[in-house]
């Protein structure tokens, strides 16, 4: 799968632009603030509905003194179009050959595509929520039935934690509590078997990887907050949570461990092993996705380069160019990306929201 | 003032109206107001006359004009059927199809607390207080979010003691849909509720 044509109509700084990306790699060329970043963010809003870089709303992706943007791609393969919209002060919207969808979340899994940014120490480095985020977001993209449990299970969260609210008061009475605690239960139960088992598979590919970086011994565990069945977790942990008003147990509270050589790399990894630790999960997603789907995402490469030393630059362009899939690698030189990439590669260089081929 | 008085107080009146919007309530307005008399007084007579002559049915809860509603009150539909539904609009959708014959049961909403909205606030005593003697079957026909399911799971756990058979819609692929346009919910539940060929 991959895409085809790129429109953007006032998006960020291109006001109407056409981009021909090629099946292979990209690289795309800019000095800062030119608008490379924004085109691979482009690409990432169709592959996931959502915005790379936190923005309040959609108004700070929308170029200025207009009212509304447009990212459309081609994909080829299944032969569709995906198309969103983003309009000041109204949600964002995606089509599906030009049909409006329920739900920006249901681009996910017509596009894949696995992202490398700076920000990826964040999963070794952050709190659980970041790694809950990464494991959400790549499930999400090979399963739309996880997807659809996840969705479930938030909207029940945030109704069973009013209802901890309401406690304080007004009378409510336990059956009110338990019709949103077994969605929470059924929900959350399949969101972690899904977990489990991505876990694991992950863990496979990941230490292999790890090992080839650095001979350096990865390991990962999914770690449930909670025993037992969460029904009943939640049924009696229910008198306890009144006074936060949250609720404590279930999947939004798990955490998936990442060691180094037994220690845990959030903790005891030095800068090295956690950035090691990071890209051995992204490159083993690129693979699990590849596994999983029958064929590899589209890798997406957020001006990493320079912030990798020689050799983990060196491996992680030598696992795109063996992927042979087609890949959007941005730099602010072309020769970040060595001679071998240089010589594939489709170069394009931006300059001031222009895209060309240089 | 951006608006004179009489004109600002219809724009908001308009604006608390559900979907709309400070922009449509002014074009609304500036449309009403340059409408000929008659036709406007027919509007708000038509407003007040609805509003004072239609009540809930003491039955089934939708909309009536009368104690009991067309409805409950046709001898010819199966009284022992009830199909629960959360708004008198579904009513009017599963009538539509011209298949269901029997009762319905609007319940004015859906199980929220996010929204301040308890089994109190429904009605449910209302639906309760129609399982005595010989109800055959109730139908829970509310939507398949969260709010439809978990509205749907008390409504079993209640009914439950009573003995009635509860059942719950199928929910799955439109007919002439196709897999592809289909979003990854629709497809999930009609992958959960597959049946045998
Ligand atoms: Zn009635």
């Amino acid at each position: 799968m991959s895409l085809q044509r790129l429109w953007l109509s006032n998006y960020r700084n291109f006001e109407g632009q056409e981009w021909l990306p090629s099946t292979g790699v990209n690289l795309v060329v800019g000095a800062n603030a030119q608008g490379k970043t924004n085109l691979l963010e482009a690409v990432a809003l169709l592959s996931s509905g959502r915005i790379l870089r936190s923005v309040k709303d959609d108004s700070a992706a929308i170029r200025l003194g207009e009212d509304a943007a447009e990212v459309l791609g081609e994909i080829r393969g299944p032969g569709t179009e995906l198309k969103v919209v983003l309009r000041r002060g109204q949600r964002r919207r995606a089509f599906l050959n030009s049909v409006g969808m329920a739900k920006t979340s249901d681009l996910l899994g017509r596009l894949p595509t696995v992202v490398f940014s700076n920000s990826d120490l964040a999963i070794v480095r952050e709190d659980a929520g970041e790694r809950r985020r990464f494991l959400d977001l790549e499930l999400s993209q090979m399963y739309p039935v996880y997807l659809r449990h996840l969705s479930m299970y938030k909207r029940a969260l945030e109704q069973r934690n009013a209802l901890l609210k309401q406690v304080n008061h007004q009378r409510v009475e336990d059956a009110s509590f338990e019709i949103w605690e077994a969605q929470l239960g059924e929900h959350g139960k399949a969101m972690r078997e899904y977990r489990h088992r991505f876990c694991g598979e992950l863990l496979v590919k990941a230490s292999r990887i790890h090992d080839e970086l650095g001979s350096e011994v990865l390991d990962l565990a999914y770690e449930e907050a909670d025993f037992g069945d969460l029904t009943e977790a939640l049924a009696s942990g229910r008198a306890r949570e009144i006074h936060r008003g949250t609720t404590q147990v279930g999947p939004h509270r798990d955490d998936l461990s990442i060691s180094v050589n037994g220690k845990l790399a959030r903790n005891y990894g030095s800068q090295g092993q956690q950035r090691t630790a990071a890209l051995s999960l992204k490159l083993a997603t690129i693979e699990l996705i590849q596994d999983t789907l029958g064929e590899p995402p589209v890798i997406l490469l957020d001006d990493v380069l320079s912030e990798l030393d020689m050799h983990r630059r060196e491996h992680l362009l030598s696992f795109v160019l063996h992927t042979q899939t087609q890949t959007i690698l941005t730099c602010t030189e072309a020769n970040q990306a060595g001679s071998e990439v240089q010589k594939d590669a489709t170069i394009f260089s931006v300059r001031a929201g222009n895209v060309e081929p240089a | 003032m951006l608006f004179a008085k009489p004109l600002g107080d219809l724009i908001s009146q308009l604006e608390k109206l559900p979907g709309i919007g400070p922009k449509s309530a002014q074009r609304l307005a500036f449309y009403l107001v340059r409408q000929p008399e008659d036709d406007v007084r027919m509007l708000s007579e038509s407003l007040v006359r609805a509003k004072q002559a239609l009540r809930f049915c003491e039955r089934c809860q939708n909309m009536s004009e009368l104690a009991l509603c067309s409805i409950c009150s046709d001898a010819k539909r199966d009284q022992t059927t009830i199909c629960v539904v959360a708004e008198p609009r579904d009513v009017a959708a599963v009538e539509r199809i011209n298949e269901y014959h029997g009762t319905y049961h609007v319940l004015h909403g859906l199980m929220s607390p996010m929204d301040g909205i308890g089994p109190e606030n429904l009605k449910v005593r209302e639906l309760l207080a129609r399982l005595g003697g010989e109800m055959a079957e109730v139908i829970v026909a509310t939507n398949p979010t969260i709010e439809g399911d978990a509205t749907a799971l008390y409504l079993a756990k209640l009914l439950k003691p009573t003995g009635v058979k509860v059942t719950r819609l199928a929910y799955g692929m439109p007919v002439g849909g196709e897999l592809d346009y289909a979003d990854s919910a629709t497809l999930h539940s009609a992958l959960e509720y597959r049946r045998e060929l």
